[in-house]
């Protein structure tokens, strides 16, 4: 009879002691708490901050995030692949800049200006998946390099100007192309091309990944290189695919900055590669490859953004926010670590 | 009779599901080799775990020289003189043998706190010397072949004054001379009185060094034999729990038309001239010890590694194979020696099968993906691969059931000529079996099968013919069933 009774309590001793009876159920509970406890203060921020719940700024963290997550989705596939990609910034910087020079001051028209970004982002990314697989480079030290080569060809562009500039002498056009700032900043039923274009491309990321030969062969060489090559994967061909792939998603992204920000510029997106790849880790992809998905970096890239906004409501100085943005990803990859260890 | 070295009473441990241990007595007399044996997943790994102090026993009781202990980690079990050799070697490839000896334990001056190297190397001289293994302690152990490795390892566990050493698998990865040395040197250790454990799947050793065996299955204690009650057939018995009949069903199969020619395949310096012919529904043993260059040859045939010179001939017709994709396009399929290097461990069973053969599941550049699910339900059935789920990662999967897996892969891409190396290594008897059986399943549908193995008895009794190879040439060709263990060992050994 008193068994029963203290059954019948939802918060009996015994209910609170089963939780803890092992050490995987004692671990849960611990990761399940920070999980709470982190999301938790999180919002109260979030909801306590000035004009956070407005239609404005959720549309201004809507025109923000879309460059992110497109990059987010090159750098997720790359990862997985057991690579990286530290040259994804300086691509963005460099073919957003060449669109906008082709355009002003080339006096192309606006939809060759587009392709040659873009054709130029693929180039750049297929170059390095060539010196990475044919000179047996380490994807770190490659993309290091061309991260700094290409910085220094847009500077080189730009003269290390504004695009379009008032000082430059060659002037054809002092304005970026409509289309180009329809790209960017325009809207269809109050939603953000942008938007609209990089969920796109995190539809399409996901169905390279995990319905097509190209992406379970990305899956395979990451997870295991040498399995891959004896099983017939072309591990060089799908390793110059990955970074072209990501090169062409970098352009992309880099058009869709110039047109929100009406200019480009040689020095933009510097956090790119960083934030990019904070974003694919807070997402659950393992950083050493094999494992993972685009649709956890969406939600990585989204959470970072929303904690930008945050802080930057809450008129927080760039230079703490960037203590807050590196908190959060140990965090985050703490956490998961500890949830990997434990549920096993 | 003293008291024994080691002693366990009802030793227990459960992992979510499965009962690993299931309350265990174990005893281990002084300078005693105790064998201890059971199929993977019989409990053997854990049983040695808890000891070493990695796994935490949940029940049960440990005496240590008539004393209750409690091993709760691995500096404590050092501490009570309990040391252990791993299966998957835990060197570290780029410090000496020395600094690997003392890894983590590097004495100290006094002034300054430096490591005192003198002291490193004159003790690990001391260990190795224990042994009766002659190995420049200031060697890489990148530049060491795999005995001299498991030596280093032992080194290292007597130069902390173990009583009691515990060997998992020690002799998986060494050649027929290494084991002997092996054993001589623990023969040796036993004299200066230590007590050792150790656990195998070659029944064959059992013998020949142990004085003791135990047997255990599905985490209980089946028995505990003196070696002289406990023959081959008495153990296989005990630990399958069932009369499996034949250690080896060779079946004899009509042999086809010549599939498979190959003519003066070189690689400078490694492979020299080598030339085969291999016919459908027939099993081509190789041969070889060690660094005879089996592996060089498999990886060489399938397009692995680049051949300076010649041809390769599949049905009569001359093919360029410069990579395994267009190997696999020609019909061959490659089962590597060692399984974590050929599957994805952390991919499901689907994906790992189907991964050679892409192409065939791949519609307007879409993967089927009910198409490969339905193909690799197919194989579980068939080969009876043993998971709880068909999304089962592979890592999950027991040896016998990931070797299972590997053939899979190579039987969904419809290879024609399947090399097979080391296709039974580390995998326990049962399962052995049933990888035999299906080499005559394949050799029925007219699969042609080169059988490269280390293994004496799984040559002679596997194969149709048998090539010995010796310093990267065939040096010797025998008909299966005619050739004698002693035939094929001193053929591999000979001098040229």
């Amino acid at each position: 009879m008193a068994k029963k009774s203290s059954n019948s309590k939802i918060f009996s001793l015994e209910w609170l002691k089963s939780l803890v009876v092992t050490r995987q159920k004692r671990a849960k509970l611990l990761i399940m708490t920070m999980f709470i406890v982190i999301g938790g203060v999180f919002l109260y921020f979030a909801v306590t901050a000035p004009g956070f719940l407005t239609v404005g700024n959720a549309t201004n963290m809507a025109q923000r995030m879309p460059a992110d997550i497109i990059v987010a989705v090159a750098q997720t596939m790359v990862i997985i692949g057991a690579g990286i990609d530290l040259s994804v910034g300086a691509v963005l910087a460099f073919c957003g800049s060449l669109t906008a020079v082709s355009f002003c001051y080339w006096g192309l028209p606006v939809w060759v200006a587009i392709i040659l970004g873009l054709v130029a982002g693929l180039s750049i990314g297929s170059v390095t998946g060539l010196i990475i697989t044919k000179g047996r480079i380490p994807d770190f030290i490659a993309t290091l390099g061309m991260m700094v080569t290409i910085r220094g060809v847009a500077l080189i562009l730009t003269g290390g100007l504004p695009v379009p500039s008032h000082v430059t002498a060659v002037k054809l056009r002092a304005y970026l192309p409509p289309a180009i700032i329809w790209l960017g900043s325009g809207k269809i039923f109050g939603i953000p091309v942008s938007l609209i274009i990089s969920l796109a491309i995190v539809a399409i990321g996901w169905l390279v990944l995990r319905h097509t030969t190209l992406g379970r062969s990305i899956f395979a060489i990451g997870g295991n290189k040498e399995a891959a090559a004896i099983s017939g994967i072309n591990v060089d061909l799908t390793k110059i695919k990955t970074y072209a792939l990501s090169g062409l998603l970098s352009a992309l992204a880099g058009i869709i900055l110039i047109g929100r920000m009406n200019s480009a510029n040689a020095l933009m997106s510097d956090p790119a590669n960083l934030d990019s790849i904070a974003a694919v880790v807070i997402g659950g992809t393992d950083l050493f490859g094999g494992q993972g998905g685009v649709i956890g970096s969406l939600f990585g890239a989204g959470v970072l953004s929303v904690l930008k906004n945050v802080l930057n409501l809450h008129n927080v100085q760039d230079f703490a926010q960037r203590v807050f943005t590196g908190i959060l990803i140990i965090g985050v990859v703490v956490i998961d670590q500890l949830r990997r260890r434990f549920t096993r | 009779m003293s008291l024994p070295v080691l002693q366990v009473k009802g030793l227990d441990k459960s992992y979510i599901g499965v009962h690993a241990l299931d309350h265990v007595d174990f005893d281990l007399n002084e300078m005693e080799i105790h064998a201890l044996l059971g199929e993977n997943g019989a409990g053997k790994s854990t049983f040695m775990k808890i000891l070493d102090g990695s796994v935490i026993k949940d029940g049960g009781r440990i005496f240590i020289n008539g004393q209750e202990v409690n091993i709760t980690n691995p500096h404590q079990a050092q501490q009570l003189g309990i040391g252990m050799v791993y299966q998957e070697l835990s060197l570290i490839p780029n410090l000496t043998v020395a600094e690997n000896i003392f890894l983590g334990r590097w004495p100290r001056r006094k002034l300054f706190k430096s490591v005192n190297w003198r002291q490193i190397y004159r003790q690990s001289k001391e260990a190795l010397k224990r042994l009766g293994a002659s190995i420049d302690v200031k060697e890489r152990v990148n530049n060491l072949g795999m005995g001299e490795r498991q030596l280093t390892e032992i080194a290292r566990a007597i130069s902390m004054n173990v009583k009691i050493l515990l060997l998992d698998e020690p002799t998986s990865a060494l050649s027929d001379e290494e084991r002997e040395r092996l054993f001589a040197m623990v023969r040796a250790l036993k004299e200066t009185g230590v007590s050792i454990i150790y656990v195998s799947h070659r029944l064959s050793e059992v013998p020949q060094i142990c004085d003791r065996v135990t047997v255990l299955r599905d985490g209980k204690k089946i028995d505990t034999l003196p070696v002289n009650q406990a023959d081959e057939s008495t153990l296989i018995k005990m630990m399958v729990g069932r009369n499996i009949g034949e250690r080896f069903p060779k079946e004899k199969i009509q042999e086809g038309k010549e599939i498979l020619r190959v003519k003066n395949l070189t690689i400078n310096g490694r492979l020299n001239n080598l030339d085969l012919n291999l016919h459908q529904g027939e099993v081509l043993g190789i041969f070889g010890i060690m660094g005879a260059g089996r592996t060089e040859f498999a990886r060489a045939l399938f397009g692995i590694d680049k051949i300076n010179k010649g041809d390769i001939f599949i049905s009569g017709k001359r093919v360029d194979i410069s990579s395994p994709e267009n190997a696999i396009r020609e019909g061959l399929g490659y089962l590597t020696e060692d399984r974590q290097g050929g599957l994805l461990m952390r991919m499901a069973i689907p994906q790992n099968i189907t991964l050679p053969s892409l192409k065939r599941f791949n519609r307007f550049g879409f993967l089927r993906h009910s198409d490969e699910r339905k193909i690799a339900r197919d194989y579980i059935e068939n080969l009876g691969i043993q998971t709880p789920k068909l999304d089962q990662k592979v890592e999950f999967l027991s040896g016998g059931n990931q070797q299972k897996v590997a053939l899979a892969k190579w039987l969904c891409s419809q290879s024609k000529i399947l090399i097979l190396d080391e296709p039974t290594r580390g995998i326990d008897v049962g399962a052995k079996i049933e990888v035999y059986h299906l080499i005559n399943d394949l050799s029925k549908c007219g699969v042609g099968i080169i059988l490269l193995s280390s293994e004496l008895p799984e040559v002679l009794n596997m194969s149709d013919r048998i090539l010995v190879m010796s310093d990267g040439s065939f040096v010797g060709e025998f008909k299966g069933g005619e050739a004698s263990q002693e035939d094929l060992l001193r053929s591999a050994v000979a001098k040229k």
